[in-house]
């Protein structure tokens, strides 16, 4: 700690901020400043280096190089509690939630460590851990009674998880509240809901820094735009000054237009075919069908039934009623590897826990579903016939690497992506069901994939594209199924169709509810 | 339900509430299950042979207790940081015989308080360099104390002796033997409940005030819940993990010296070989293996049944051998439980 140089007027300043990871350099002297009251958007590709600033600023990681400056004095690194004193709070993308606490300890423990400065061997004071966190819960609006304030975060559902993640934010005298991706799984209404809660604090002078991939949502929220490329900051600005155009611009390098994919049609012959399918109280009286080469979006609500229907399809969830047909042959999926053996591949929501093994390589996922393929005569895997196989998937999905022995931690969320979607083409299914193929995942990556995507259904796959990105349904698919409550309630052509209307049917009934 | 009035712009309905089913509620307090079979055990037993309420088994089970129970409210505090410890057997192993041969070689005028510290304070260092390295090496705890238990036990048996020691100071067979209750059998012998019984509800009471009232307790939850996260909030978790070790070290220094008062002599091959069973009772009493769960009471509750299992079939005409065959399926059965309450939500 000493004296800055030139003081800076700002609550938060970086100034040359380098960061290495070995030989990884993360950060190339970044400079930009925080002040109270704002709303920042920090925008850029995966890989840009964005959760890596926002690490340094909350005091995780010790840049390599450069001073923060906080509230006019400079520190070389700051230190998570020294992060959180200063007011600094942040909800992470996983939120960061510890799930065998509950709500009141997860909300308002911090404040007495922090305010401990990081000591533990201390009384608790649970009168004041109970006040803090019930008044948090309250300015989040949410109702703090005890059944709320006693759950573990681990039963909540994620919308309020959420909420009680920025409880936490709150519960302490915040000055800068980050965000990591906020909106990424939650729905239209729940969006707005975080909206008019941004609002509110900045009214109360707090700064809210979003990290986020989804411009629409930071032209509605406005504020400043912070522009990352390779390790550096590219742009800093008021958002209404940049366009879309620029904005990609800016963080691809390069101009990416907003084309619809979809060009090819299906072929006549019906692939796949569900007929007053029901599956608990989750969906009912579902009736839909993929024809071969045909890209079919399905999206709706959260709860309205679109994730079960998606895990039906792909037998990880039994149906209690109706019938299902492949290739005009009634059928029954027991489980997810039936439904592989019938030709059905389902690429998960949760790339992260649910579709990779995190650790292992490239080639290592990308055969997972070929072993039987790839032995040899003693039942052993034949290494060159994987390796050629897996070098197929790569070129076809465009990875940004050939290195197919990296592990794929080391990739960006994209990448990570395309080998997953990558993986079904090594047994070329006739129906990939994708649940949100692009959460997370930066324009660069998606283009990518809607490619990859467009490329699969013209060699006669027939896809299912379950999801919330509603420009995403409209770029890429024949046919968008709307779910709202359980059932099926539109059929729109997906080339002629809009989002104001996808969203009045996603809504019917709720908004009448909400009234 | 009821929303604030100014915030009906922000707001969003509360979770729906969990229906309150006996199955909800075994689900949250794992160790009621326990409890339970405790009491079907206690009682059925009683039923068949009443002399399991007689003083004299019951004194023994009370003893018997004590250095299981120690063990065990370390291991909940380890289970609790989300690791494992599999060497706080040799850590009291190797403190109670050094410090025993100790006393008797250099210092047999020893205060008793003052070697009940020691070996708390010395099983507190061993445990202490536990957790350094848990933190240092970040691996995950079960490797290095299955390092350490080696080492230790090793270290024990090369350097500071192999050989029984039978003829224990007058002060720590006093401890061993002071009585808090007597009672006259219907033989006429006396048995008596030793005052070091209490050492094991004290320190339940001392345990359950440092992981429920302080904001340690809560750091080594926070740790077991999400270790990650936790550094990120700014717990630090160096101290954590040492502290935990240490804690754990100085409970089975304590429940070494209580061992050999007990048994009025040190043997350096004893305790170490009992982890499991320890461990057993701490998951029986409802905490996760993979961390960040359970209770004191639970712990309890988990030793209190391993002891009956082992002292009581005998008094209904099981062999003792049947009785690890009996801890066995009850943990199976506590599992199989648990994981099918899991699948129906």
């Amino acid at each position: 700690m000493s004296q800055s140089p030139s003081p800076s007027t700002h609550f938060l300043e970086l100034r040359g901020i380098h960061k290495r990871f070995g030989g990884v350099h993360a950060l190339r002297g970044v400079d930009m400043m925080i002040d109270p009251g704002e709303a920042y958007h920090l925008l850029g590709e995966n890989g840009c280096g964005k959760s890596t600033v926002i690490k340094i600023i909350s005091g995780v990681h010790m840049p390599t190089e450069g001073s923060i400056i906080l509230d006019g004095r400079t520190y070389h690194k700051l230190s998570p509690i020294q992060a959180l004193e200063a007011g600094i709070e942040t909800v992470y993308q996983d939120l960061s939630l510890l799930p065998n606490l509950t709500v009141e300890e997860n909300v308002a423990l911090g404040q007495q460590l922090v305010s401990g400065k990081g000591r533990l061997l201390r009384r608790l004071d649970k009168k004041l851990l109970s006040e803090t966190a019930s008044e948090a819960i309250r300015n989040v609006g949410l109702v703090p009674d005890r059944a709320l304030m006693t759950s573990t975060t681990a039963d909540l559902p994620l919308a309020i998880r959420q909420r009680v993640a920025i409880a936490r934010a709150i519960a302490s005298k915040a000055r800068l509240v980050i965000m990591d991706e906020p909106t990424t799984s939650l729905t239209r209404h729940e969006v707005d809901a975080l909206i008019e809660l941004v609002a509110k604090l900045r009214s109360q002078n707090v700064a809210v820094l979003f990290v986020t991939h989804k411009l629409e949502e930071s032209y509605r929220i406005g504020g400043q735009v912070i522009v990352f490329r390779d390790g550096q900051c590219v742009a800093q600005g008021q958002i209404a000054d940049y366009s879309r155009a620029d904005l990609s611009c800016l963080m691809t390098g390069r101009e990416i237009e907003a084309l619809r994919y979809r060009t090819a049609a299906p072929q006549d012959e019906v692939m796949f075919k569900m007929s007053g399918a029901a599956s608990g109280d989750a969906f009912f009286d579902v009736s839909l069908s993929v024809k071969k080469g045909e890209i079919l979006g399905i999206t709706g609500l959260s709860d309205s039934g679109r994730n079960e229907l998606a895990l039906a399809m792909a037998g990880h969830r039994g149906l209690s009623a109706g019938t299902m047909e492949i290739a005009g042959q009634a059928t029954r999926l027991t489980s997810p590897a039936d439904a592989i053996d019938k030709g059905i591949g389902y690429v998960p929501e949760d790339r992260l826990s649910e579709g990779l093994f995190i650790d292992k390589t490239i080639y290592e996922n990308e055969i997972t579903l070929i072993f039987d393929q790839i032995v040899n005569r003693f039942g052993m895997i034949d290494d060159s016939k994987g390796r050629a196989a897996a070098h197929k998937i790569s070129e076809h999905m465009n990875l940004n690497t050939s290195d197919i022995d990296l592990p794929v931690s080391a990739l960006s969320g994209g990448n990570q992506q395309r080998v997953l979607i990558g993986r079904w083409l090594s047994i070329e299914p006739r129906i990939l069901v994708l649940h949100g193929p692009t959460v997370g995942v930066d324009v660069g990556s998606k283009d990518a994939i809607y490619r990859a995507v467009q490329a699969m259904a013209e060699r006669g796959i027939s896809l299912v594209i379950v999801s919330d990105d509603l420009p995403e349904l409209l770029q890429n698919c024949d046919r968008i199924l709307v779910m709202n409550r359980g059932r099926v309630v539109d059929d729109l052509d997906g080339a002629t169709t809009n989002e104001e209307r996808i969203y009045r049917s996603m809504l019917a009934n709720h908004l009448e509810a909400a009234e | 339900m009821t929303m604030v009035q100014d915030m009906t712009d922000t707001a969003i309905p509360n979770p729906p509430r969990k229906e309150r089913s006996l199955g909800q509620l075994f689900q949250r307090r794992p160790e009621l299950v326990s409890l339970s079979i405790l009491i079907v055990i206690c009682v059925t037993v009683s039923i068949i042979n009443p002399a399991f309420l007689q003083p004299s088994s019951l004194i023994d089970m009370g003893r018997a207790s004590v250095v299981t129970g120690l063990f065990a409210l370390g291991v909940f505090a380890i289970l609790a940081v989300g690791g494992i410890d599999v060497s706080f057997t040799a850590i009291a192993a190797l403190s109670m015989y050094s410090l025993t041969l100790f006393v008797i070689n250099v210092y047999p005028t020893a205060p008793m308080t003052l070697v009940v510290v020691t070996a708390i304070l010395g099983g507190a260092g061993l445990g202490a360099l536990n957790g350094w390295l848990v933190n240092l090496l970040q691996v995950p705890s079960l490797i290095v104390t299955i390092g350490t238990q080696y080492l230790f036990r090793g270290f024990l048996l090369a350097f500071i002796g192999t050989v029984w020691l039978m003829e224990l100071p007058p002060q720590m067979i006093a401890f061993g033997k002071a009585p808090l209750l007597s009672f006259e059998t219907a033989n006429g012998a006396v048995v008596s409940l030793p005052i070091y019984f209490l050492v094991f509800p004290a320190a339940a009471v001392v345990t359950w005030m440092i992981f429920n009232m302080t904001l340690m307790g809560r750091a080594v939850f926070a740790t077991g819940g999400k270790a990650d996260v936790a550094a990120r909030l700014g717990y630090d978790q160096r101290t954590v993990h040492i502290f935990v070790f240490a804690f754990t070290g100085a409970l089975a220094g304590l429940a070494g010296i209580i061992h050999v008062c007990a048994n009025r002599m040190a043997n350096p091959f004893d305790l170490v070989g009992t982890e499991i069973e320890v461990i057993a009772a701490v998951v029986l009493g409802g905490a996760r293996i993979t961390g960040g769960t359970g209770t004191v009471f639970g712990t309890v509750t988990g030793v209190l049944l391993i002891t009956v299992v082992n002292n009581s079939l005998v008094l209904v005409g099981i062999p003792s051998t049947w009785q690890r065959v009996v801890v066995g399926a009850f943990i199976l059965l506590a599992a199989a439980f648990f994981v099918t309450r899991q699948q129906k939500q």
